[in-house]
Formats: C-alpha cells, structure tokens, sequence
C-alpha cells in the first residue's frame, strides 16, 4: 500500500510538493508568533530579574523601566540626589545603585553607575578589571571594543544628531561576562564622571541648580567657551567616590536591591509618594506582556485564519483530485481492493503530506524565530530564548488530529464511490 | 467452478423510463464461454455489472452457484468478487507509476492475501502472456501489452469466471488477436467461465455461446454449433 502511495506520490510530485509547502506555510507562521512572543515575554523578564526595584522621578512606569532596564534612550527627567544619599543608609537596602545615561559612543550606550551594581550583577570580569578612576570605562560583552580602548562619548546618540563631548576620554579596563540582557550591549563608567562630564557635582554649592545647571557648569568648570553643548569635564586620574551625599546631583533612576521581599514592598511603598515612583520591573513588564498578548492574539488569529484557508483549500483541492480519480479508486475495488484499503491509500495519502508539511512548518518557523531572536539580541543585547515546550507539542498532535479528520473527508468520498459508477466514468 | 444463474433480473435507472436491462431467466454452466453482443447502450455493461455485483440490480436474483449475491453487503460484495471473479475492461485500469508485476498484484496485495506463492504466480503469469520484463513501468507499455498485464491480474487469484467488458475494442487488429487468444487459454488453465462482450467477429467465433442484447432484453442465445449450421 505504501508503495501504491509513494508511486502515486511521485506522479504527483508537483501538486504534492504545493500542498506540502501551503500546509508548511501556514504552520509555520503560527509557531514563528507562538516561539516569537513566548521568548520576548521569557528574555524580557529574565534581563529584569536581575533589578529587583526602580525608583525614579513620578512619570511613566513603563518609561522608567524601559530606560533604567533595557537602557532605550529617553530622556528621563532627573529626581534629588538626596534619594540616593537616603537609600543607601537604609538598613533594608542590601545596595543601590544610581544609573545616568544619554550618552553613547559607536552606538552602544554608556551607562553611569557604580561598583557596586557591577559587583553585585555578574560575577568576575571576562577580561581586565573594575574601573577604578574616574576616566575608566568598562564594557558589555556584546561591545566589539577591547580592553584598553579610548571612548569619547558623544551626547545623545548619532541618529539623533548628537555632539562629541570635547576633550572627554574614557579608558576601557575590563570586559563583562555576558548575561544576555541589554547591559551587554553598554558601556558602563562611573556615575560620577557623568555627572563631571555634564557639569554636575564639581561644586557642592550648585545642587538647587539641577534645572538651570548652565550657569552653575559654567562657573564651576572655569569656563569652556568651545563647547556648544555641554560643559564639564572629566578628571580622569581623580579616584571615585561613591559615598553618596543628600548633596548629590540629580539622578534619572537609581537601582535598589532591598534585602527581603517584605523590604520590597515597604520601599516600592515608600517611595511611590508623587515625587518619586518606584516600580517592580516584573510588575511593568507584566502589563507590558498584556499588550504583547494582544499583539499575539491579532497574530496568531492571521495564523489561524491562513491555517483555516490552507486547510479549506485543501479539502477543495483533494475532492477535486479524488473526483478526477473516481475511475482509478474505483477500478481498485472492482478488481478487489477491500473498500477499507481505498479508504486507507486515500487518508494516508493526504494524511501524509500534511503531516510532512506540519513537521517541516514547526521547523520553519523554529527558524523563522531564531532568525527574528537573532537580529533581535544584536540590536538589544536581550538574549531570546526560542524552543519549543510541551505547549507547543499538544499544539502540533492537535493540528495532526485536525488534518487526520480533514483527510477523512476526501478517504469517505472515496469509499461511498460505487465501483461502478466510477469505472462507467 | 461456478455456475451463474438469473431469474427475473430488472435493473432501471432513476429518471429513465423503461428498464435497462430485463432477464426473466438465464443459466451459464461452469465453464462456459459465452460471448455477449449488442449495440451501443443495449445494456452489455449494465449486465456485466450486476452479474459481477459490482451494481445491485433493481429486482431479480444472481445466484452464482447458489449463493445469490443480491442479498450480500457491499463489503461482502467487494470480497466475494475478489475471490471469484477475474475483470478485464476495455481501459485496462492499471496504475501508472507502478511496474507490470506490482500492477498485477496490487488488488491482491491491498486484500492482503498476496503470499509468497501468488508473487510467484504473478511473473508466470506476466511470462505466459508473452511479457519478459515484470519490472517494467506500466505507462511504457504499448496498449496491447497494457491488456496483458491486465489479463494476468484478473487470473491470479484463479477466479471461477472471467469478465472481460470489450477487451480488444481499443486494440489494433494483431493485439486485439493475441489478447482473445490469451483470455481462452487462460479460462482453459483456470477451467474459468469465461464471458466476454465483444463485437469482435473471430472472438465471438471462437467462443461456445453467444448472447445477443438490445435495450436490456435478450434477443437471441445461440450456441456455436446452432451458428455454425
Ligand atoms: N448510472 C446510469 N444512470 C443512468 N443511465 C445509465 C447509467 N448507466 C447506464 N445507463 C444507461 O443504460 C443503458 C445501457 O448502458 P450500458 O450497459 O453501458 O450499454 P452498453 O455497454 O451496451 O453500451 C444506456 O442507455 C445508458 O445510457
Ligand atoms: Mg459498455
């Protein structure tokens, strides 16, 4: 019987060959936005986790963690450096980290923060060590830039028109491990020497300033009349500090690690009080994933209705097929085929193929995803992690159940064909 | 050996007024070599059909050998034909893509009974229809080698009757000769029933009985001896 089939199959190579890739088509577009959209959700949650808690200045949440987490440039407004200089005494922070970003070098981020977030995030240095100084730099595994490299940060970013800081210099002492999130991707340097760079923090006078900071660089760093833009500069050789004072300079966000859960919820409390908003980023990304979902969901109903054509046609075309064999299927009972076997070579015929083409679809669209994951993670640094789980199995025996039954349908025409009516044809 | 008997047998069409086919009564000993003629829509194939219980008649009994296959399922149909009867049509209906032999094995193989003795049975029979080569693709075939391999396939499995419906009506002279001579031979070796519908005159000839048709009623049954004096 087999044989039958494949001899038949091979005669029929072309049309066996359109339906394979129709059905493998189809197939393939609903697990590409299945893998898609579950590896989003499993890659953003596992670049937050690391981040227990944000705090920043009352604004958009979801801002605040696509910022300070996944480092998109926005430009965030600043909240007081008191923030910081009180979270790291409080006793229910095991460390806290201020972030300042918006500028950037060859398009990788630079991020300013501290040892201590680096400390406490990875472990070790792939190559080198902490920066030490406050002309030091170190960078994210994705950084195509080695150990010993010079950075001259340019403010904002290219796209954007940015300007190169004059007569800033960073030096690269270490490179990260990699940890498949964003931060990969960033350069990371001492906060202190952003606030340098932008002319923050050189005079402890200036603090009540931060909106208006332009007078107070200008009489702080002595006079920079080149500069367009900004207007600090760097020492380099000047150690870093990071005993963080009420008179610290203002701050986009600071990273907090409180020490128990229940001292998370006290200070996400605390500090969600209309100047400050502090957020879980789990609980941001979380109605982030609602409208992922909703995206999903418009998706996967354009995958499910292409499956819905695919399958329709599908029925269309074998009728169609099996009507023009009546003669064949026919003559096969007349010359003594049990009606049984035509119902068998007829099923697993059809049944086949679409099988072949689901098989080849899950494939295709494990591709497709690693494909879109891949492009994905160059440009973010968040690491996606496609794979199929046991959802994605009961899909695949649900869709082979489904096509089992839609290849009865042309199996029964042809076992209810008389034998007669088909050879008289 | 099978015997054929008929009585009373009506076949009509719904939408057609007058029967096709009408026999009030017809009897065919084991191994008589009937042929049956008529002309165009007489109803030759109508009475192939019902006698092979590939259609059930309108009315009236099949009994072959006493067993009336009206009363049987399709299914039962379906086998009992399998296992008596041997069918050779006027299109070969064999299966492109396969070669001769499997072509001639194939109902066999999909009933599951083709064993080691019946493939056996399969190359001598393609040898003794004059074809050396079992392992060729059925669609190369000339016509008249085409009607060969159909013959040993409806042989195989020994059947009590062979049918053949116009076996030579789509061959040229000389193979439509080797194909009339072959089915003789064959249903000789099988000690078959052999009926055949054929407006080929030195077929007919050859054969011991022959029935005339027109619109569905038997017209006239004459044995050879009766033809030839
Ligand atoms: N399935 C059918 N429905 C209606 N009429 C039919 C059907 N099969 C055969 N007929 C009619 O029955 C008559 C006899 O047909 P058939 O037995 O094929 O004749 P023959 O084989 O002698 O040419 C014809 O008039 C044909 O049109
Ligand atoms: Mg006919």
């Amino acid at each position: 019987m087999i044989r039958f089939i494949l001899a038949d199959l091979r005669r029929l190579w072309a049309g066996a060959a359109v339906v394979v890739l129709l059905v493998t088509l189809a197939t393939a577009l609903g697990v590409t936005v299945t893998l898609q959209e579950r590896a989003l959700r499993l890659g953003s949650a596992r670049a937050a986790d690391k981040f227990d808690l944000v705090i920043g200045v009352a604004g958009s949440e979801t801002q605040l963690v696509l910022s300070s987490i996944f480092l998109q440039p926005a430009p965030l407004p600043l909240m007081p450096g008191e923030v910081l200089a009180k979270l790291s005494k409080d006793p229910r922070v095991a460390w806290v980290a201020p972030v300042g970003f918006g500028d950037s070098f060859a398009g990788y981020p630079l991020v300013g923060t501290t040892r201590a977030l680096v400390g406490s995030t990875v472990s070790g240095f792939a190559e080198g060590r902490m920066f030490e100084k406050e002309g030091e730099a170190l960078v994210g595994a994705a950084v195509k830039l080695p150990v010993g490299a010079e950075i001259k940060p340019m403010h904002g970013t290219a796209q954007m028109g940015g300007e190169t800081h004059a007569g800033v210099v960073y030096q690269v002492t270490g490179k990260l491990p990699p940890t498949g999130t964003p931060w990969d991707r960033a350069i990371l340097v001492p906060i202190q020497a952003v606030w340098h760079v932008h002319g923050l923090g050189h005079d402890h006078g200036h603090e009540e300033e931060e909106e208006q900071h332009h007078e107070g660089e200008v009489a702080a760093s002595g006079g920079h009349d080149a500069d367009h833009d900004d207007h600090g500069a760097v020492d380099a050789d000047a150690p870093i500090d990071e005993n963080f004072t009420a008179d610290a300079p203002g701050l986009p966000a600071v990273l907090v690690k409180p020490k128990t859960i229940a001292d998370a919820y006290k200070l996400r409390q605390e500090y969600r009080n209309g100047n400050t908003l502090a957020v879980f980023p789990g609980e941001v990304l979380t109605s982030l994933y609602a409208t992922l979902g909703d995206a999903k969901m418009v998706l996967s109903a354009v995958a499910a209705g292409s499956q819905g054509l695919v399958a329709a046609a599908l029925v269309l075309v074998t009728v169609t097929h099996i009507g023009q064999r009546r003669r064949q299927i026919g003559a096969l009972r007349a010359f003594g085929a049990p009606r049984l076997s035509v119902f068998a070579i007829v099923w697993l015929e059809l049944f086949l193929l679409v099988a072949l083409g689901i098989g080849l679809g899950f494939l295709t669209g494990l591709a497709a995803a690693r494909l879109i994951a891949d492009a994905f993670t160059a440009r973010s640094g968040i690491i996606l992690p496609v794979g199929f789980t046991g959802e994605d199995w009961r899909m695949a025996l649900i869709l082979l159940g489904a096509s089992a039954v839609l290849s009865a349908v042309p199996a029964i025409l042809a076992y209810r064909q008389s034998p007669a009516a088909a050879l008289r044809a | 050996m099978l015997s054929l008997h008929l009585d009373s047998l009506g076949k009509s069409f719904p939408g057609l007024g007058s029967p096709v086919l009408l026999v009030d009564f017809l009897a065919i000993t084991a191994g008589e070599r009937v042929a049956v003629t008529g002309g165009s829509g007489s109803g030759k194939s109508t009475f192939i059909n019902v006698i092979t219980g590939l259609e059930r008649p309108t009315s009236g009994k099949v009994v072959w050998s006493g067993e009336d296959i009206t009363r049987l399922s399709e299914t039962a149909r379906d086998r009992w034909r399998a296992e008596h009867v041997g069918l050779v049509m006027q299109d070969f209906h064999l299966f492109p893509g396969l070669s001769a032999v499997e072509n001639v094995l194939l109902p066999a193989r999909l009933a599951r009974v083709a064993d080691r003795a019946l493939i056996a049975r399969a190359h001598d029979l393609l040898e003794s229809v004059g074809l050396s080569r079992p392992d060729q693709k059925i669609e190369t075939m000339s016509r008249g080698e085409m009607q060969r391999v159909a013959i040993a396939r409806a042989v195989l499995r020994k059947p009590g009757v062979i049918v053949a419906d116009e076996p030579t009506a789509s061959l040229d002279v000389e193979a439509g000769e080797t194909v009339g001579r072959l089915l003789l031979d064959m249903a000789a070796e099988a000690k078959s029933m052999l009926i055949v519908v054929s407006h080929d005159q030195r077929l007919i000839d050859r054969l011991d009985r022959r029935i005339t048709l027109s619109a569905g009623r038997i017209v006239a049954d004459d044995l050879r001896e009766e033809v030839a004096a």
